[in-house]
Order: C-alpha cells, then structure tokens, then sequence
C-alpha cells in the first residue's frame, strides 16, 4: 500500500519533471531535471502546495535563475482556428496544411508561403534564425507557439525560435474553393481588350512576337485582366469574351468592329474600362493559385434597403 | 520576399480628413501607411463620389485638383503625369459628375498642419447604383472598426490610434448614420417616383382602354349611311 503510494508520486515527479525540461528546452535553455525534482517533491509533498501551484513556482525560479521572460519562455500558446486569428501580438498554436511555398528572397526568412485549416488561410514567415526545419507543400502539421503579427493590414503568422513544428499524417481540409464575391473592379490592366494569341500555343502576342515562338501567326481574341476589391480582400480575375460580352454587348466581332471603325486596338479596352471600371460586381468563382476563377460575373444589383436597416440598428440609437 | 498588392480601403471623407498619422515600416520599398482615427492602416483607398469641381493646380502645369464629395465631406485628390491612365480620364471630365476613384493616399506637411489627399491612379464615371453601395460597403466596414476600437483596445493599430487621436467614436457613429439615411432617403424618394410612374402609366393605359372602347364603337356604325354611299 505504502509502496504504491511512493510509486505514485515518483511517477507523478517525474512527469512534471519531464514536461518543465521540455519546455525550457524548446526554447533553448538547459535546466537540471534532479533540481526540479527536488523542488517539486518539496512543494508538493512536504509542504501540500497544490499541483498548479507548485509547476508555476519552479516555472518562475528557473526563468529567474536563468534571466528568461515569459515571452522568450514559450508557456503552451492555446489551440485555436486560423479564421479566428485577428490580432497581432499573440502566441498561438493550431493544425494546418501548407497551402503554398514562396519564394523567398530575404536571407532572414528561410520560408514564406500560405497555410491554411478549414476556417480560412494565411500567411506564414519562417525566421531563418529559427532554426526550424523546412515544411512542404500540400503536408499537414501541428505549429505550436507561433506568433501573429500584421504586415500591410493583413494578419500573419511568424514561425520564431520558440515554435515547433510538427508533420502529422492527417490531411487538413482548406476553405472551400468555390466562394462569392461583391466588390468593386478597381483595376483592368494594360494587357486587356483586343488582344492576339499565338496559334501553336495560345500565348498572348504582343507585335506579332510569341515570348515562345518568336515571329508567330496570330489569332483576336478578347479578355480582361483585373482586380476586384471588396475593401478586405483583392481578387485578381480574368474574364473572358464569353462574360465580356454578357456584361457588355461587345463581343469578338463587336470589338473587331470597334478597332477597325477607330483604326486604333486600343479603343476597345478604352471601352471596356468605360464601362466596367470602378463599378460593383458579383462574381462566383473558383479560388486559384493566383487568380480567382470566374464562374459567373455579374453587376451587384441587390436590393439595399434592408441591410441598410440592419446597419443602422447594429449603430445604435442616437447619443 | 513577394510584394503584396495593397487592399483598397474604404473611408469616409470625414474619417480620411482627419488622419495624419504616418507609419512607414522598416525596410526600403515598403510602402506608407496612413493610420486613421478608428485604427484603420491605410495605403489605398477606393471612394464614390460626386466630383464637385477640377481646376489645374498652376497654367499648363498638367497638374490637376479635383474635390469629390460623399455624405460626410469632401476628399481632395491630385492627378498628374505619373497617373496618365486617370489622367486621360480627369481631362476629359465635366464636373458635376458621379466617379469612382482608386489612389494612394497622402499626407502633406503645410503652412497650416498637415493635409491628406489622394493620388489617383484610376478614375471612371459611374451611376448613382456604386455610390449607394459604397455608402453601405463604406458604413460597414466603419461600423466594424468602431467595434474594434471599443473591443481590442490592446491590438497594436488599435491602441496607436486612441494614443494618436483619442477619437469620440458617437461621433463617427452618428457620421455613418447620416450617410446611411441620406441613401435611405434617396431610395424612398426613388420609390415614390417608380410609384407615380406606374401610376401615369395606369392612367394611360385607362385612356387607351377609353379609346380602344371608343373605335369599337365607331366599327358598329355603319358608316355608309352618313357619307350618303
Ligand atoms: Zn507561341
């Protein structure tokens, strides 16, 4: 009876043991596992001080004996979803996949990319001086003890000296990729309206060159490339002659027709942009590597009443 | 490491007007942030208003100053040769007219403080349709960060702007609320008007049911008897 009693608490030590070691490992520091046994059993056994109380105090005598803060001590950082990261400056831990790798340019980041779970995506920096080991595209893992941080308004996630990373072989479901978007298109770019493709590789031509063939014969064709923006989000889209042409009439030949009456290609962007830019539209779409799939595009038409109401009730009444 | 695109962000005049806290982070090529009262980071911004007025800054100067206003205020926006794609749209332009702009925002040192403007890089003329979901969208997104400001007093954008400009939110509060009701009102005044279409359109029908009953009529008669046939 009384052995096992012993047994027990030898167990229980050298539990706690083991996990304050670990944690002061992670973050680089050396302690000495008899020394915390000792103070444990002490606390815990001699004196009766409850086992919470007890970690916390040989938490806060090795961070001082070692001159270690809390924060460059990685304490167990909770668990949480990426849809639920919103403001820098905390220590989080969550399960993810890596959605995508880039390149990076930086000799103090070792990487930089997008990882992502089922409530949303974000970008992630790895501190070269972190000393961790390189993650790889489309693999889940655990991060624990990652720090959030906002760069040019949008959130993200910092892999420092602290963190771990952790391969699992569950596969981590990503946001769905079919979403809608209302948002203005704040951008149609240069290389839109008329333009010419190569007919070996479809490429767009510019002067009759193919970037891959060289001096090509070419086809018309008609597309936009642009950027719709709701204010939170960019999207990059494409829209083709077939959705051109729904929102404005002038398809292929209508665009042909434009180019020959004004001896001049160029007008048919001038057109387009006078007519799509700087207006409100919904599209339904396929999220991509870079750009957002067009499935549907139309002009926002909603009724707007009702959610002004809503609005006005969410402010309150007048102070 | 890759440059990300800026997100246009939605202000109103009256916010906008009053930011001139700068932040720019370490680092060459990073871009300026302009911070405003209800912690927004701003570097690009999209606005639907009406364009009041424009005048060239100096004669021949290419140089051009444009005030469009919203239901709070009036933004201030400079295009010039280095924007020839909004450019080419501004010298065409006739004030009064309803325009979408997108630009970077920009804070000056002058005699008199600091001023804000925006720097446009694409202008196009829109109907009333995006300036009443601007309203809504621009509201919105206030109304969020309002929220913020009073919930994550602690979050770094956040604390800097109560430190920078200690903001009366009921202020910004009852800002959005006007906007909103000054497009409430229009559509209820837009309602009343398809009403009073559909009414003169009743009426006309009522007078062709009138006629139509009237040729009728005349088809019964025998017409021979009159003209002596
Ligand atoms: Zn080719």
């Amino acid at each position: 009876m009384k052995g096992e009693l012993v047994e027990e608490k030898v167990e229980i030590i050298s539990k706690l043991t083991e996990q304050i070691t670990e944690k002061f490992k992670r973050s680089g520091y050396e302690v000495n596992p008899k020394e915390i046994s000792k103070r444990l059993e002490l606390l815990m056994f001699e004196f009766k001080v409850p086992e919470r109380e007890a970690i916390r105090t040989v938490n806060n005598y090795l961070m001082k004996e070692l001159d270690v803060s809390r924060e460059q001590l990685s304490m167990e950082s909770p668990f949480i979803k990426i849809g639920e990261i919103t403001r820098p400056n905390q220590w989080v831990s969550f399960k993810a996949k890596i959605v995508q790798l880039w390149d990076s340019t930086s000799p103090n980041v070792s990487q930089v990319g997008l990882v992502g779970d089922e409530t949303g995506i974000i970008k992630f920096v790895t501190w070269a001086k972190s000393g961790k080991p390189e993650v790889a595209e489309g693999k889940s893992y655990i991060f624990r003890n990652l720090v959030t941080d906002s760069f040019g308004g949008r959130m993200q996630v910092n892999v420092n000296r602290n963190s771990e990373i952790e391969e699992i072989a569950e596969d981590v479901p990503l946001p769905p990729r079919e979403i809608k978007v209302t948002g203005a298109l704040i951008a149609i770019q240069q290389n839109s309206g008329l333009i010419q493709r190569c007919n070996e590789c479809r490429r767009t031509v510019s002067k009759g060159i193919c970037p891959v063939h060289g001096k090509t014969e070419s086809y018309d064709d008609l597309r936009i490339k642009g950027v719709l923006d709701d204010g939170e989000n960019f999207y990059e889209i494409i829209l083709n002659e077939d959705n051109i042409k729904a929102l404005t009439g002038i398809g292929l030949e209508e665009a042909k027709k434009i180019a020959k009456e004004n001896l001049e290609r160029g007008v048919v962007l001038q057109t387009l942009r006078n007519r799509l830019l700087g207006k409100y539209f919904t599209v339904n779409g396929t999220r991509g590597e870079r750009y957002l799939i067009v499935n549907e595009i139309d002009f926002f038409r909603d009724e707007l009443g009702e959610k002004i109401d809503e609005l006005l009730t969410r402010l309150g009444a007048e102070q | 490491m890759m440059m990300k695109r800026e997100v246009a962000k939605r202000l109103f005049a009256f916010e906008l007007n009053r930011s001139n806290h700068k932040i720019s982070q370490n680092g060459e090529k990073t871009p300026i942030y302009v911070l405003t009262p209800t912690g927004e980071k701003c570097n690009r911004v999209f606005i639907v208003g009406v364009l009041l007025d424009k005048e060239e800054i100096r004669p021949d100067s290419n140089f051009w100053r444009m005030r469009v206003s919203d239901p709070t205020g009036v933004f201030v926006c400079t295009a010039g040769r280095y924007q020839p794609e909004a450019l080419e749209v501004v010298l065409e332009i006739e004030p009064p007219e309803m325009v979408a702009i997108v630009g970077k925002v920009n804070v000056f040192e002058g005699e008199s403080g600091t001023y804000i403007s925006i720097r446009p890089e694409a202008v196009s003329i829109v109907e009333s349709e995006a300036r009443d979901y601007w309203v809504y969208e621009t509201a919105q997104r206030t109304v969020e960060r309002i929220e913020r400001m009073e919930t994550e007093r602690d979050s770094e954008d956040i604390a800097l702007a109560w430190q920078v400009y200690n903001p009366d939110l009921n202020e910004y509060r009852q800002k959005v609320r006007e906007a909103l009701i000054v497009i409430k009102e229009e559509f209820e005044t837009f309602k009343v008007r398809e009403e009073e279409k559909k009414e003169e359109v009743k009426e006309e029908k009522d007078a062709d049911l009138e006629l139509d009953e009237l040729e009728f009529e005349e088809e019964e008669w025998d017409l021979s008897d009159i003209l002596g046939e």
